[in-house]
């Protein structure tokens, strides 16, 4: 169990504790209902087996159907019914996704919460906030900035002990924990060169051996090696190289010689800061040239400035690296009175890092529908309905209609990849808008490439008069690669097909629903969580879900589908339980519970007492996890207790872990 | 031998702070740093009884190093003292008696943690926020016109350090010395980012505290044997210097990964040598005076420098090297080849002195911002407690330049703060209700705790069974003899307050710390006759009392909010 908590937590940075909530819930659930029905729940032929055996059956037998649930029906429900209930963490009044600061801040807010400090959770989810929005130099690639801050967080954070933690701040630039070799002020735009080997040459490499036969022989050598190491560095600086960065430490004589040039070294780079500097300004390390002629230096870079910086009477390396990336450089300084919170404030960074970077990734789904045999118009497009309701038909229809005609027209044997963008601004006052679309392309069959019929009715009644936002993106994959008809494979899956609403009115986050009905003559078809999709904390997610599972169990007719359901229906439940525990009246966990129920079941949406907000992806990869470690679980048979050293057991364990 | 032992299980013990043994530290350790607070303090001796160096200090920086600690909630509680003075060098006791006395008021209420740590954390930024505010009426601003500021800063930082065991006169002297050695790291055409130069400390133990001095430039310590060796330095108004930071010994280092074949007869050691010889001619033909090399200068060198006239002094060690580089205005050289001209530097005067027992070659700069302080005291511990001091004084002084302010101490602060809470809460609280959604009564106690751990730490100054006063006008703190007769009119009795700002001339009305009395709204806005007219002061360095009171309720938070704490046996 732990090992499977560390794994989750590694990768995702969120959920530990409602991992351990959870399962100790299923496992529980499970004996309660292996218990009841002692027998009803055996195969036949087991019963000829012995009573261990039969146990180990009836588990292997209960771990399959839990991963049948979770291989198809966690997918399909959240698909079909707790997508309509996903807010987006992006502002979608303008075309391109923007991330929203406020709602940013209520999903770090709520991350921080139950990882820092009571007085220093408002502190930090700020401090973060300010850092993902300046380290991001371009708005729409911030996933590139979460993954590289997430990747190269230890070289980003810099620990100060000592100082208050209203201190913490963030520095622009990037600071190196190690002071320069050599300092040379140095006005401008700073040129920048990596090296990886000492500047001097050796007198002999390892595995060599060199022969000395005079003393002549040994001076000339080395005044040799003075001469190339000056004429290296003297090349650096007609090159206007301000500083040299090495990942070795250099002689005293290329320390002195880059002084006397005006060249600021740092030394001893870790292989991880070097990582993260040719991250930022992609470059290469320099090589040095077998012979000393002339010689163009290509892989330079530029900084702004490179200057010490004084922490706690220590002194950094600061460089303002000019990025090449859609990072822009910043580093957090971390205060806390004791070594223990800094690391405390830097593990919940970290974590909070990895939560975002899974949280802006889209997240597939795999749904297998049975095949609906719907009658499918074939004809030319028609957007009647939705250009009715449309203010702005010039945006919309546009680009739909080139990929339809590029799908029609070209129907190349290749992979088509087709996104298009319609959006829908309606500002009418209409007290139910219904929306009705249909894109509809069919090819003939004459052609060489196939055919595929799309029925898409997008359904939308918005019970208060506001804006509507449609942000209707089919993703259309034909792949045709094979020529052959009968044998053409095609993914179509219909994305991001919402309606944003502001239903609330206090509420600035655009309610993403789908609903979304698609008719094609295959009866697979893949989805997936968006990217940003997020709901509110206290329990949201778990009672969606158990709402779900329990009317889906209802539905469902096989038997040890529906048993699954409900266990991990009443299980989920167990983590608002727990969060509710401590309150009292009107906000305890029976009334919060009722009141969501007759929400639900009334077609209402969910008032939700606190702000915050959280991933529904980490959320959905929280409760894979847990489902495949007690499948794990329950799949062991037996435990065979081996004694050896102690000492090389726990080695073992770790290496294991890493 | 290590012998394997299977993991123990890790103790976990919930609720830290309610147990018998976690108060008895607190408040061991409480009493602890309470009683070396201040002029009055008493001084702790650390020793080990199986013998070995015994420290007798006061200060924290020297007490919590030494002390050992078990207990998981009082390691935090040092630690974070210990990093504030690594941060701050002044404030430790302060921090370390605030903290405690927060955490044990606060245990004593036993209210939320939650709420108890919102509405500490309320306070905290009521108190920053006035401090830095304008009118402020426990901070001055520093006049760098003349030095009565500074010099008090300074005096109060080695009154309060009684285990330096210095007489007033001394303190004078030193106090001067201090500030002299202060003002000369500072470069004198200063633009927008001022780099200070450095004081060195020079130990001279031993000595009368009257000897020691403060010298421009760099002091080096030679033996006997070496100054034999040094020749009469001829007069001149500039010595060229050559700096080293390679070894000039001529052993044979960096030859790489690979191995040398050395063919029979062919001695290395001669080539080594004829390369140092080179370099020797090169220096002399430079006309170098001094040669000064980190390391170890091969006697054959010396030998050679010395008949030419050059001075040669090794084994400087890296510490002096950035302070020598600085002085000379050279670049370390780092190569036996051949040496730019542009890496030497020179010095205007070169001397050979004897301060007590010791010599020591004397670079005498042309203009730099480095300076040598000669310390003397009279034993081995005063030094020690004496050096302490000086650099918490040289780094007030450091940070004074940095955020121009002082803070009123001998109390005067802490006291002003808590009058102004105190009166702040109670008139203004709706705010603090609304933002933090506590009730009156919580807001009331919290402050009460909050204002009597100041007011506690304030009182932990008098040590001598004096009885304290506070003044209803400014809110200052004033100290009155014990066991005072009744039928005396006793506001009469204390002359000037803690800081020495305010005397009992004026009409002022008393009442006892810690008795219960009715809020008052504290005189703000400091004028500045006030601060002019005394001459004698007790200040504060602000920068770090500020974060030393930010550091403590920070810590008193963090050891509240613990709930569990996990240890593991091995």
């Amino acid at each position: 169990m732990v090992a499977c908590v560390s794994s989750h937590l590694r990768k995702t940075g969120d959920g530990a504790k409602t991992f351990i909530i959870f399962l100790c819930h299923l496992l529980r659930g499970l004996r309660e209902i292996t218990d009841k029905e002692k027998d009803s729940f055996l195969f036949e032929n087991i019963q000829t087996c012995g009573r261990h055996w039969k146990n180990c059956c009836r588990w292997k037998f209960i771990s399959q159907a839990f991963l049948t649930f979770q291989t198809q029906i966690l997918d399909y429900v959240m698909d079909h019914y707790l997508s309509r209930h996903f807010l987006s963490i992006f502002s979608s009044c303008t075309k391109e996704r923007t991330l929203c600061r406020s709602s940013l801040e209520m999903l770090l807010g709520a991350y921080f919460c139950g990882r820092v400090g009571r007085n220093n959770h408002s502190l930090m989810s700020q401090l973060m906030c300010d850092y993902v929005f300046k380290c991001t130099a371009c708005e729409s690639r911030f996933e590139e900035v979460l993954e590289l801050v997430d990747d190269c967080f230890v070289e980003l954070k810099v620990g100060v002990t000592g100082l208050p933690v209203s201190d913490s701040r963030i520095i622009a630039g990037l600071v190196l924990q190690r002071d320069f070799s050599v300092y040379c002020p140095a006005d401008g735009d700073i040129r920048i060169v990596i090296v990886t080997e000492t500047i001097q040459p050796l007198f002999s490499i390892s595995g060599s051996e060199f022969p000395l036969n005079s003393e002549a022989q040994f001076q000339t050598s080395q005044f040799w090696i003075t001469e190339r190491t000056k004429a290296i560095v003297k090349h650096l600086q007609n090159q206007n190289v301000k500083l040299l960065l090495s990942t070795v430490k250099q002689p005293d004589l290329v320390i002195y010689c880059a002084g006397l040039n005006g060249i600021s070294v740092v030394e001893c780079l870790s292989s991880e800061e070097l990582s993260l500097i040719q991250r930022v300004i992609g470059l290469a390390p320099f090589v040095l040239p077998e012979a000393s002629s002339q010689y163009e230096l290509s892989h330079t870079a530029l900084a702004k400035f490179c200057k010490p910086l004084i922490l706690r009477s220590k002194r950094f390396v600061h460089l303002g690296l000019m990025s090449t990336c859609s990072f822009a450089p910043h580093c957090i300084a971390l205060c806390a009175p004791v070594q223990g919170l800094v690391e405390q404030h830097e593990n919940a960074l970290h974590g909070a890092f990895k939560m975002l970077r899974q949280a802006f990734k889209d997240l597939d789904l795999n749904c297998v529908t049975q095949t609906s045999d719907q009658s499918c118009t074939s004809g030319p497009c028609i957007y009647k309905n939705s250009r009715e309701s449309n203010e702005l038909p010039k945006i919309v229809n546009s680009s739909i209609q080139r990929s339809y005609q590029d799908t029609v027209v070209k129907n190349k044997g290749e992979l088509a990849k087709t996104q298009t963008n319609l959006k829908v601004c309606s500002n009418l006052i209409v007290p139910s808008v219904k929306l009705e679309q249909n894109v509809l392309c069919s090819t003939p069959k004459v052609a060489v490439t196939d055919s595929y019929q799309t029925d898409e009715t997008l359904r939308c009644s918005s019970p208060n008069k506001g804006r509507i936002m449609d942000d209707h993106e089919p993703f259309i994959e034909s792949n045709s690669a094979n020529s052959k008809p009968e044998n053409t494979r095609r993914e179509i899956s219909y994305e991001n097909l919402q309606v944003a609403k502001l239903a609330r009115k206090d509420s600035i986050l655009p309610l993403r629903y789908k609903s979304l009905e698609t008719c094609t003559s295959q009866s697979y078809y893949s989805s997936s969580i968006p990217a940003g999709c997020v709901l509110p904390v206290g329990g949201n997610f778990e009672i969606l879900l158990h709402y779900y599972l329990l009317n889906y169990a209802k539905k469902c007719q096989q038997s040890e589908q529906t048993m699954v359901s409900r266990i991990i229906a009443n299980a989920i439940l167990g983590v608002p339980k727990i969060l509710y525990k401590s309150k009292k009246g009107n906000y305890s966990f029976p009334q919060v519970y009722v009141r969501a129920l007759q929400a639900l079941q009334t077609n209402q949406p969910m008032i939700s007492n606190q702000t915050g907000l959280e991933s529904v992806a980490g959320k959905y990869q929280l409760l894979t996890s847990v489902l495949q470690c007690l499948t794990n679980i329950l799949t062991v048979d037996l435990v065979i207790s081996i004694k050896r050293q102690p000492q090389e057991v726990y080695d073992q364990d770790s290496e294991e872990e890493l | 031998m290590s012998r394997l032992e299977a993991k123990k299980p890790s103790i976990c013990r919930s609720d830290p702070l309610t147990g018998e043994r976690a108060r008895a530290s607190l408040a061991a350790l409480k009493g602890l740093v309470m009683s070396c607070y201040g002029p009055a303090g008493r001084l702790k001796q650390l020793h080990n009884g199986r013998g070995g160096s015994v420290v007798t200090t006061s200060q924290s920086a020297a007490l919590l190093a030494g002390l050992p600690v078990s207990h998981p909630v009082l390691k935090v509680l040092t630690a974070a003292v210990r990093n504030h003075v690594a941060c701050f060098s002044d404030g430790g006791l302060f921090t370390a008696i605030l903290c405690c006395n927060l955490v044990e008021n606060v245990q004593r209420l036993g209210l939320a943690p939650t709420t108890v740590i919102k509405l500490n954390k309320h306070l905290l930024s009521l108190c920053t926020s006035y401090l830095k505010s304008e009118d402020c009426a426990c901070r001055i601003p520093v006049d760098f016109s003349s030095t009565q500021i500074l010099l008090s800063l300074v005096r109060s930082i080695l009154t309060s350090k009684p285990a330096c065991m210095l007489i007033a006169k001394e303190v004078d002297h030193i106090s001067t010395l201090i500030l002299r050695a202060f003002l000369l790291t500072i470069p004198e055409n200063a633009q927008e980012h001022i780099i200070l130069g450095k004081s060195i400390i020079v130990p001279l133990k031993g000595q009368r505290v009257i000897d020691s001095a403060v010298l421009p430039g760099i002091l080096i310590e030679v033996s006997e044997v070496q100054l034999m060796k040094i020749l009469p330095i001829k007069k001149s108004d500039s010595f060229k210097v050559a700096l080293f930071c390679v070894s000039l010994s001529g052993d044979l280092s960096d030859t790489g990964e690979g191995t040398l074949l050395v063919s029979y007869g062919v001695s290395l050691e001669n080539a080594a040598l004829d390369q140092l010889f080179n370099l020797g001619k090169q220096l002399v033909s430079d006309h170098v005076d001094l040669v000064l090399c980190q390391k170890v200068i091969h006697p054959s060198l010396k030998q050679f420098l010395r008949t030419h006239h050059v001075i040669a002094v090794d084994r400087i060690g890296v510490s002096l090297m950035e302070p020598l580089s600085k002085v000379t205005g050279t670049w370390p050289i780092g190569s036996l080849g051949s040496i730019s001209p542009s890496s030497y530097g020179s010095v205007k005067d070169l001397c050979i002195a004897k301060f007590g027992c010791k010599h020591f070659f004397h670079l005498i700069p042309n203009k730099t911002t480095i300076c040598s302080l000669l310390l003397c005291n009279r034993n081995d511990t005063a030094w020690d407690e004496l050096k302490l001091t000086c650099q918490t004084a040289l780094h007030a002084l450091q940070l004074t330049i940095k955020d121009p302010y002082v803070l009123l101490g001998g109390g005067c602060t802490e006291t002003h703060l808590v009058a102004y809470i105190r009166h702040k809460t109670r008139n203004e609280p709706e705010s603090v209700l609304r933002d933090e959604r506590c009730s009156q009564t919580e807001l009331q106690l919290i402050t009460e705790a909050f204002c009597s751990a100041l007011e506690s730490l304030a009182g932990s100054l008098e040590h001598d069974g004096g009885e304290i006063l506070t003044d209803s006008k400014y809110g200052h703190f004033w100290s009155v003899q014990a066991n005072l007769p009744s039928a005396v009119n006793w506001p009469d009795l204390p002359s000037r307050c803690g800081c020495g700002l305010y005397s009992s001339q004026e009409e002022l009305s008393w009442s006892f710390l810690r008795s219960a009395r009715h809020p008052f709204p504290p005189q703000t806005c400091l004028s500045r006759e006030a601060t002019g007219s005394a001459d004698t002061l007790t200040l504060d360095c602000f920068t770090a009392k500020l974060s030393g009171l930010q550091v403590a309720v920070e810590t008193a938070s963090l050891i509240l909010d613990l709930s569990c704490v996990i240890e593991d046996t091995n």
